[in-house]
């Protein structure tokens, strides 16, 4: 009788090592997609953000009754489709990214032309408005890239998570799957030299 | 998976350029003893880099916010800004959780400076009001190669700013406090005390002589007590010349927000 005792207990330590190693990795996965989604909405509020100060800005350009209409409308279109364009954090395939990421291009596109036009005008490059609003929108997309590297950062804890063994046995098992970057930033690829 | 296999290999190539390009070597170590003011280049004199050290490091006591400034040659390829935001991240400038750290970041031979405001600061020292310390206060003096007095202005006016905003909070680090002497008691309860307990029982019982359990603990403990105490002699060690020394920087976050210029 006691001779049965010893496997099944052995069997039964296993079982729970298995069992307490299994629902440890399930949390550790939720948690990191938790991250993912968080990031996520950071990498959207941020574009919104962008989107919020157009209006304002469309309209401090306006008043220069000579302004290029075109360029104008350009924007105004581009951040309608942009605004349009959200991505449910559970749902963010690659196809969905791309989708995303192109209608943004679009109105940066479109934003750095007017930019670019307003150097014709000098009476509203020196306008104290313009200049702040200007500001602004140099600092939302310097927030749009920390929120995308965020994102990409806890992409890569994630994928790598979930590649590595055992993890890669038990992400088979819940279905988890790995996740796209948001595209790695133009410029990434150069080795930087830096002298300090 | 969820993804076809066409697109495996691609994010495992993304995957091993994040990993290769990783960003770590690009960046100064944080200063070891930690200081707030670091000039890479020999830009300022020894005594400009001294004063303007101690008054960030009498701002910092008072208030907790902490404001860096760090000089360096070339930020390479990357945008000064996003440089910044990385450096002052990989330092922790600011407190954990507060996010009250302000970084002011030159790079003399690119002629290109940026002050980064930790996500706590970004409500003080907005974007726009950044934008204009650059251009009337930094800008100018840059021009002239009046470092000292650009970066000296700059931080007047982020002090003025910034003042009322965070207070040395006494409140929370004593609540630590607490915190650790009450884990610390009840380590010793749990592995000193009831192991030598346990022992009693054991001898009275006569099965054996002493346990290795309460030397093994103890010698931890003694350990940990020794190797604290090896710690904060090392900070005092590391007292400088001047009135007092720095902390070090303490794990704040920057999001994005600030602004540069270049002269």
């Amino acid at each position: 009788m006691k001779k049965i005792l010893i496997p099944v207990g052995i069997i039964a330590v296993v079982a729970i090592f298995i069992y307490s190693k299994a629902v440890g990795t399930y949390n550790q996965f939720v948690q990191l997609e938790e991250g993912i989604n968080g990031q996520w909405a950071e990498v959207e509020t941020q574009y919104q953000r962008r989107a919020d100060l157009i209006p304002n800005l469309v309209n401090t350009v306006k008043g220069y009754a000579d302004f290029e209409q075109e360029t104008l409308t350009g924007v105004v279109e581009a951040r309608s489709k942009a605004t349009s364009i959200q991505i449910d954090p559970t749902n963010l395939t690659p196809e969905k990214l791309a989708e995303f990421q192109q209608a943004q291009d679009q109105l940066s596109g479109a934003l750095s032309r007017l930019l670019v036009t307003v150097e014709k005008y000098p009476d509203l490059k020196a306008n104290q408005n313009f200049l702040e609003l200007q500001a602004q929108l140099e600092g939302t997309e310097n927030r749009i890239s920390v929120a995308r590297r965020n994102f990409n950062e806890s992409i890569k804890g994630y994928n790598s998570t979930l590649r590595t063994f055992p993890n890669n046995l038990f992400a088979g098992w819940y279905g988890f799957g790995i996740r796209s970057y948001f595209e790695a930033v133009a410029g990434a690829e150069n080795a930087p030299k830096v002298q300090f | 998976m969820r993804y076809p296999s066409v697109i495996r290999p691609i994010l495992v190539l993304a995957f091993f350029f994040l990993q290769v390009f990783g960003f770590a070597q690009d960046f100064p170590a944080a200063p070891n003893p930690p200081r707030l003011v670091n000039d890479f280049t020999g830009t300022l004199s020894a005594t400009e880099v001294d004063q303007l050290e101690q008054k960030l490091l009498a701002y910092s006591d008072s208030t907790s916010t902490q404001v860096s400034i760090v000089l360096l040659g070339s930020v390479g390829p990357y945008d000064i800004s996003d440089y910044a935001f990385q450096l002052g991240e990989q330092w922790g400038i600011g407190g954990k959780g507060k996010d009250n750290g302000i970084l002011i970041l030159a790079a003399i031979d690119d002629r290109k400076v940026f002050i980064a405001t930790g996500r706590g600061m970004e409500g003080v020292v907005p974007d726009a009001l950044a934008k204009r310390i650059v251009t009337n206060k930094i800008l100018p003096n840059f021009k002239m190669q009046e470092y000292y007095q650009g970066l000296d202005q700059a931080t007047d006016v982020i002090f003025k700013l910034a003042s009322g905003e965070y207070k040395a909070d006494e409140v929370m680090s004593e609540g630590n406090n607490i915190g650790a002497v009450l884990f610390l008691l009840l380590f010793i309860v749990l592995f000193v005390i009831l192991p030598i307990i346990k022992n009693r029982k054991d001898n009275n019982n006569h099965m054996g002589g002493k346990g290795g359990g309460v030397d093994f603990w103890t010698s931890i403990l003694l350990a940990n007590a020794l190797s604290g105490g090896g710690r904060s002699g090392g900070k005092f060690g590391d007292f400088s010349s001047g009135g007092g020394s720095f902390g070090g920087f303490g794990g704040g976050s920057f999001g994005g927000g600030g602004a540069g210029g270049s002269w």
